[in-house]
């Protein structure tokens, strides 16, 4: 696992409850295929299937947030291969409000994201994944997550 | 039976209105301004108004203790109000029912008073409906093509949303004050659901599947994700926390705001909010200040900008100076008549108690039927970086409009 290479353990025991809401048809199947490949990796993240990301929105969001994950994150189909319309563009949107709220009422805007992924390359998923853990030790860092709350 | 109203911090609207409970026969009015000093008595009725902060804890408590029922009267005490937008800089405004645990609500900025009678004698209020379904304009549920932040009063059919004016229709009761009526989109004081902003920051951004959203190749993934530069969905909407969460940040679910705050809590209301939200949030809290306090603001930008006024305009803004000092005696005799005349004058030109009508350059909806509305119609107006001085008011707006810093001197 290359993030543990530089993100330090006192942060790594931070993260607790990482969830990916993986759509159905690529998000899911690369984690499929990650599986297959015996691909590693970290321990925090919970994945919950969703039949698109489309279903995910600030509710979902918020509710994952307020019950104790420390970020949240969507992986769905590639950008145009939505397998129902654009599921996938339209939850970008919201995720892109969301951090903007965040922003706005001074918290960091990382630990929430939206990513991309192909069923048949299980890179892509554990790539997505390592990038959400990097995040979130930013925001960790900079002590701007929902825990530190003051 | 005997009713006791508390008023607690803030704008003193919703407890003004409250003069008109005077005028039943049922049961015993009194008015206490001051609660914090208020010698324990046994009460049938407690009814809360204005915003509540945690140092107000122990005179709630004391209420509650002495009290058959509390109920608490418009937004500030039920959801926190538009004073609540202040905890986006650290304050800690919270509604009724975290702090002693449970109460009766009436939403809405202003509170029905009808609802309270009701409320106050134990009879079932009314199962209002959602704003949409009593809404007049039809929707077409079209994707945005971009966000518009002033009413254009060309087209007076179309859902509002759908024309591009974030309208939080969707996610509130009908109610007496109706902004919509008055080509002001619904600002969501009665929320119908729980956690409403968050909800209709969903609904709004499904609807803005149109405007393009910045992505970027990920390094690690190989894929495409979201990227954290501003684009086109963040540059529409500058302001997310005062259009979406205007009256209910504190019962939103989200933490409290990290923001350094100035000290003061009125300005920190104020500040970050854009400049064409500035009337409408004067509007609503400044009390029986609210009318002077908003014509003041429109009319420092309008002078330092050149926008024209037409004699109509000032004719009727001076009319609404007039009533609100009438209305500063009335609430001082609290004569409920003179309180229901006044009032509805000040309806008539104003729209409602939010002032809904009054905004730069004019007015938002026809007054009366025999005027020529061209005279006064208001305009969209560009937004002009600078500071703006004027007597009691003084603020900056930077160039997307976004108040800088503000400063209200009392009276």
């Amino acid at each position: 696992m290359s993030e543990c290479e530089y993100i330090k353990p006192e942060v790594l025991e931070k993260m607790e409850n990482i969830v990916i809401f993986m759509c159905n048809e690529c998000g899911q199947g690369s984690a499929n295929t990650a599986g297959v490949a015996r691909m590693a990796y970290n321990p925090a993240i919970r994945i919950v299937r969703v039949q698109c990301t489309g279903q995910v929105g600030p509710i979902q969001i918020m509710d994952a947030l307020s019950n104790g994950a420390d970020a949240v994150a969507c992986v769905g189909c590639c950008l145009g291969a939505c397998h129902f319309f654009n599921g996938n563009i339209l939850s970008m949107h919201r995720i892109k409000l969301m951090k903007k709220l965040f922003k706005e009422l001074g918290y960091s805007d990382q630990f929430v994201n939206q990513y991309t992924s192909r069923a048949a390359e299980g890179e892509t998923a554990v790539g997505d994944f390592e990038d959400i853990v990097e995040r979130l030790a930013t925001a960790i860092r900079e002590k701007r997550t929902f825990k530190d709350e003051c | 039976m005997n009713v006791r109203i508390f008023q607690f911090n803030g704008c003193n609207k919703c407890f003004n209105e409250t003069i008109l409970l005077k005028g039943e026969s049922k049961y015993k009015v009194e008015f206490i301004q001051d609660p914090q000093n208020w010698k324990e008595e046994k009460t049938d009725v407690s009814v809360i108004t204005g915003f509540l902060l945690p140092d107000n804890k122990e005179a709630l408590n004391k209420i509650k203790k002495n009290s058959e029922k509390v109920i608490a009267y418009g937004n500030c005490a039920t959801t926190g109000g538009v004073f609540a937008l202040a905890n986006q800089k650290g304050h800690k405004v919270s509604p009724l029912n975290k702090i002693i645990g449970d109460s009766i609500n009436i939403n809405g900025c202003l509170g029905e008073i009808e609802e309270l009678k009701l409320e106050i004698v134990d009879k079932d209020l009314p199962n209002l409906k959602n704003l949409c379904i009593v809404c007049g304009r039809r929707k077409t549920c079209d994707y945005l093509d971009d966000v518009k932040r002033q009413i254009d009063l060309d087209d007076t059919e179309t859902c509002f949303n759908d024309l591009g004016y974030l309208c939080n229709g969707f996610v509130s009761r009908e109610c007496k004050e109706r902004c919509i009526d008055y080509n002001a989109p619904c600002r969501g004081c009665k929320p119908i659901i729980e956690r409403s902003g968050i909800r209709m920051l969903g609904m709004f951004g499904t609807l803005m599947g149109n405007i393009e959203v910045a992505t970027e190749h990920s390094e690690k993934g190989a894929t495409d994700k979201l990227a954290d530069k501003d684009d086109d969905v963040t540059e529409n909407l500058p302001d997310i926390v005062g259009n979406f969460f205007r009256f209910t940040l504190p019962t939103s679910g989200l933490p409290k705001g990290r923001i350094p705050s100035n000290g003061n809590l009125l300005e920190d209301v104020f500040t970050g909010r854009l400049i064409e939200e500035l009337p409408l949030i004067s509007g609503l809290l400044g009390g029986d200040h609210s009318i002077s306090l908003t014509l003041k603001i429109i009319e420092t930008y309008e002078e330092a900008n050149n926008i024209e006024v037409s004699e109509q305009t000032k004719k009727y803004r001076h009319d609404l100076l007039k009533l609100e000092n009438e209305l500063k005696k009335v609430i001082h005799s609290k004569d409920p008549d003179q309180y229901k005349k006044i009032t509805e004058e000040i309806r008539k030109i104003a729209g409602n108690m939010n002032l809904s009508n009054v905004f730069f350059g004019g007015f938002r909806s026809q007054i009366d039927g025999n005027d020529n509305f061209e005279d006064y119609k208001t305009h969209v107006f560009d937004v002009v970086e600078g500071t703006y001085k004027n007597g009691s008011v003084e603020f900056t707006i930077d160039p997307i409009g976004i108040v800088k810093e503000i400063k209200i001197k009392e009276g």
